[in-house]
């Protein structure tokens, strides 16, 4: 059965059909082919897939498309302004986070909704914010280094 | 050699597509999109071990929007492998591990591809199932391929049955040594299998072009042994066959040594593409990503060490048994590589050890991140402190006692050229508080010892080419998954050719265009495409020089490049844009085209010559164990590395920092859990545990300055050898807090426990 999702994706009114069992992340991958947030546990295990759903970090993969409707969605398609990198994407090639990258979209639009919360976040702040999110290539040091630089960036 | 010589060698300037990366834009294999294409899906095997009896596709093949549904009769009949050539790419006659591919459907949708898998009808003869390799090794044992003989170099007197892989050291006169020494020692070491666990899916797309060729997509980290398989398999000649590396979201050698890591994705949804004569794209699922694609393998280690009393090692002996699971993939590689580990990377004047690769039913040892290293390195630096402590001797004397210096040889190694492990040790101490930090109850403090070989292979090109407008484009055959060719390469050819880093572009590899390369694998990006690289960027400059000799009336000797000009050195008025000379290149040579090449020859005989100049690694933590529960928490952890020159220095760190903390993960909490029908019991994220940043220590990565390596500036590959040590060094710090030796890995909680409470300290 297919449904219809009317949403807001990065401040645009998007409207499409998709199948009732088709998860937000498969509704952005697959329906708009908008490839930025990655698949890969598929299971919420991972933070690979997450995106700010009405102003909180969600893991698409395991949200479902249809909840989607009404909603305010922000993807990391949406976070730099133009050519100008938004402060957290800035920061994640500052300090070398980004290796392979596969990781990265889902840690940047974690750290962006951390950041939105509190301007001054904690090491404790830091670990909850991006607990959800695994990272198999840097060994987590480097991607420390680019919250932190974001967060005295901002 | 001093960094100060360099402009911008040892320095760490943005990654290459790293803008891409954080806006979301990077095109990884799973990103992929072909016009129509079609979505494939693979009937794994039920059963570890089976005979197939019969496969029924018909009613799957009913069901609408089903275009292909192919098992073994649909494929040549030829088979692929590295040592023994024993796989076929879905299985023929017998399955040997659940997750060995049957048959796959190419339909217009996933779900529908899935639906079909669902209706083809396989029966089964279900034989008896070897998940353990010792037991799959016994003389009684039920025969797991038919058809393979025994590794020749076997001794005949020794009767085993499933090996595939034997690997003999044999140094002096060990038995003689043994019954000299002051102290005998023997110990049993356990490591249990891994999956990488890179967060990207395997995928792979393919497409029939009219022409008859075929072009396929891969997140493979070798794509031109991917294209020779693929060609072999499918039965077409090379240049038919075209293949396009994605972006790749982390391989760690679970994505390398061609087809066989992705349990042959490539030629299946070749052979799917070719049937339907449509685009076809498969995309691994997480879960099944776990059960059917390359480890790293689980090893058991007998070793035993006599030592005088003063410390001074006499002999090893020692027995690996090495599980590479239903086919030998890298297993014979990876076995052999750990046996010669056992011996140690100390001076070991007496040695016999023994390493025997096995098949099992389960899914199969591939060339993970130091290959059958960190497994030797458990057991060879674990047993190090056991021995520290029945001699009473503090375990870093210990080994400072059996260093070896430059010209000796340790087993595996003829000679060494540098030798960077004392300082490594010493500075290790310094950085941990070594014998000063003052350890509060259950605390203790570990340390271990690594090396590492940068795996011998075949080198690989670099080409070079100045575009008129002074930007660069490079090609070379190695893959970039957060590795050397878009941070250390770029880095290369800036130093050389006199323009800013970000002015050069490394390009993907294709290999219609891309010169021929083995793949990034064994820490050899650096050494191979690397160097190549750099004398690629030599030649497009000795090109540049020449024709900008006339110009400048100078000497091509007398001329340098700096900031995009090339000018007369000691007379920087007489300048010519480096954009100009590469337009007048037009004129002359057509463009400048810089070929270089890393020959491995030549770096066999300098090697031969002057003695290997491998990388050497001491960690060090302090870890705190909870009695009550069994958990171990890392509070502090040291990484001290000789890896040569650095040459992207962010590069170096990440490589060392992430390679640590995968062995951080094995050490504590990873493995794939098998039952006795051997299922594996934590295929999916949920229940297969990887270290967090919650339970991540900090890693402090310090570099040791002065031990030349063989690649480009005298770098050393970094992509693995921080895998070595981890596992002995928390295993040791565990061992001075509470006492207890714990042999099998991982440190998880239960085990620590079980071994707390077997020595009565829970
Ligand atoms: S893909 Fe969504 S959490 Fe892993
Ligand atoms: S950079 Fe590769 S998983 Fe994080």
């Amino acid at each position: 059965m297919s449904v219809k999702i009317n949403t807001t994706i990065n401040g645009q009114a998007v409207s499409a059909s998709a199948e009732a069992s088709t998860s937000l992340l498969e509704f952005l991958r697959d329906t708009l082919e908008m490839k930025g947030s990655k698949l890969c546990c598929n299971t919420g295990e991972c933070g690979a897939c997450t995106v700010i759903y009405n102003g909180k970090p969600i893991n698409s993969c395991v949200t479902m498309a249809a909840d989607a409707n009404g909603a305010q969605i922000t993807t990391i398609e949406g976070l730099a302004d133009g050519d100008k990198l938004h402060p957290v994407q800035q920061a994640f090639i500052d300090t070398g986070a980004v290796q392979c990258g596969y990781c990265t979209p889902g840690y940047i639009m974690s750290v962006k909704a951390l950041l939105d919360r509190t301007k001054k976040p904690t090491q404790a702040d830091i670990e909850e914010a991006v607990s959800g999110n695994i990272c198999r290539c840097t060994g987590y040091n480097k991607i420390v280094d680019a919250i932190h630089l974001a967060a005295a960036k901002l | 050699m001093a960094k100060a010589e360099y402009k911008v060698i040892g320095t760490s300037p943005a990654r290459m597509g790293g803008i891409d990366r954080v806006i979301g834009k990077g095109v990884y294999g799973i990103d992929l999109m072909l016009k129509d294409q079609l979505h494939g899906a693979i009937l794994r095997s039920q059963y570890a071990h089976a005979k197939i009896i019969s496969i029924d596709t018909s009613e799957a093949k009913k069901l609408p929007g089903v275009h292909a549904v192919i098992t073994a009769e649909d494929a040549p009949n030829v088979r692929y492998g590295r040592s023994y050539i024993d796989r076929h790419i879905l299985a023929r006659g017998k399955v040997r591990f659940m997750g060995d591919p049957v048959a796959a459907v190419a339909a217009d949708t996933l779900a529908i591809a899935k639906a079909a898998l669902k209706k083809i009808k396989v029966t089964y003869e279900p034989l008896p199932v070897l998940i353990d390799a010792e037991e799959a090794m016994k003389p009684d044992a039920v025969v797991l391929h038919d058809d393979m003989p025994l590794p020749k170099n076997i001794p005949a007197d020794v009767k085993v049955r499933n090996v595939c892989g034997f690997t003999q050291v044999h140094v002096g006169d060990p038995d003689k040594a043994m019954a000299e020494a002051d102290l005998v020692v023997e110990e049993v070491y356990e490591t249990k299998m891994i999956h990488p666990q890179y967060l990207e899916p395997r995928s792979a797309a393919a497409q029939m072009e009219p022409n008859g060729r075929l072009t396929v997509w891969a997140n493979a980290q070798a794509p031109f042994p991917v294209r020779q398989e693929v060609a072999k398999m499918l039965g077409m000649p090379l240049n038919n066959v075209r293949v396009i590396s994605a972006d790749i979201g982390g391989g760690f050698g679970g994505k390398g040594s061609g087809i066989t890591s992705g349990a042959a994705i490539e030629p299946i949804c070749g052979l799917l593409a070719q049937k339907t004569k449509r685009a076809v794209m498969i995309v691994l699922d997480k879960a099944e990503e776990t059960i059917s694609t390359t480890i790293r393998s689980g090893a058991k280690m007998y070793i035993k060490t006599g030592v005088k009393k003063d410390g001074t090692i006499l002999a090893r002996t020692g027995k690996v048994i090495y599980d590479t699971g239903g086919y030998s993939g890298f297993g014979v590689q990876a076995g052999g590589r750990c046996t010669n580990m056992l011996g140690g990377w100390y001076l070991m004047p007496n040695a016999h050890i023994d390493g025997y690769t096995v098949y099992t039913n389960k899914q199969v040892c591939g060339p993970v991140r130091g290959p059958g290293g960190p497994q030797a390195a458990f057991a060879v630096e674990s047993h190090m402190d056991t021995i520290a402590a029945k001699l009473g001797m503090d375990p870093t004397e210990f080994r400072l006692k059996n260093i070896p210096k430059p010209g000796d040889k340790i087993i595996g190694v003829h000679k060494l050229r540098d030798v960077s492990l004392g300082e490594t040790i010493k500075v290790a101490k310094e950085n941990i508080g070594w014998g000063k930090v003052k350890l509060e109850k259950n605390q203790g403090i570990g340390l271990a010892t690594g090396s590492w070989i940068e795996s011998a292979g075949p080198g690989g090109g670099a080409i070079v080419k100045v575009n008129e407008d002074g930007s660069v484009t490079v090609h070379v055959g190695k893959i970039d998954m957060g590795t050397a060719p878009r941070f250390g390469i770029p880095v290369i050819v800036a130093e050389e050719l006199g323009v800013p880093v970000e002015d050069v572009t490394v390009l993907s590899v294709d290999t219609d265009a891309s010169p021929w390369d083995a793949g990034t694998v064994g820490s050899r990006a650096i050494l191979v495409s690397g160097t190549a690289s750099q004398r690629a960027a030599i030649d497009a400059r000795t090109q540049l020089f020449k024709i900008a000799a006339g110009q400048l009336e100078a000497s091509p000797d007398d001329l340098e490049i700096v900031d995009r000009q090339i000018r007369v050195k000691g007379t920087p008025s007489k300048t010519v844009a480096l954009s100009v000379v590469a337009t007048n290149a037009h004129n002359v040579i057509g463009e400048v085209i810089g070929r270089g090449y890393c020959d491995n020859l030549e770096l066999m005989a300098e090697e031969k010559a002057h003695g290997s100049s491998q990388p050497f690694t001491t960690h060090a933590c302090i870890v705190e164990v909870d009695t009550m529960t069994g958990n171990v928490k890392i509070l502090k952890y040291v990484a001290v590395h000789d890896i040569g020159q650095p040459i992207h220095l962010a590069a170096v760190e990440g490589q060392i920092e992430g390679a640590t903390a995968m062995s951080i993960g094995q050490a504590l909490c990873e493995q794939v859990v098998f039952d006795k029908d051997g299922k594996t019991l934590n295929p999916s994220f949920v229940d297969y545990l990887m270290p967090t940043l919650n339970m991540m220590p900090r890693i402090e990565t310090t570099l040791v300055h002065g031990y030349p390596g063989a690649g480009p500036y005298g770098a050393k590959g970094a992509g693995e050898i921080a895998c070595v040590p981890p596992m002995a060094c928390i295993a040791n710090a565990i061992f001075n807090a509470t006492g207890v030796r714990v042999t099998k890995l991982p440190l998880s909680p239960e085990n620590v426990l079980r071994a707390l409470k077997e020595a009565g300290k829970a």
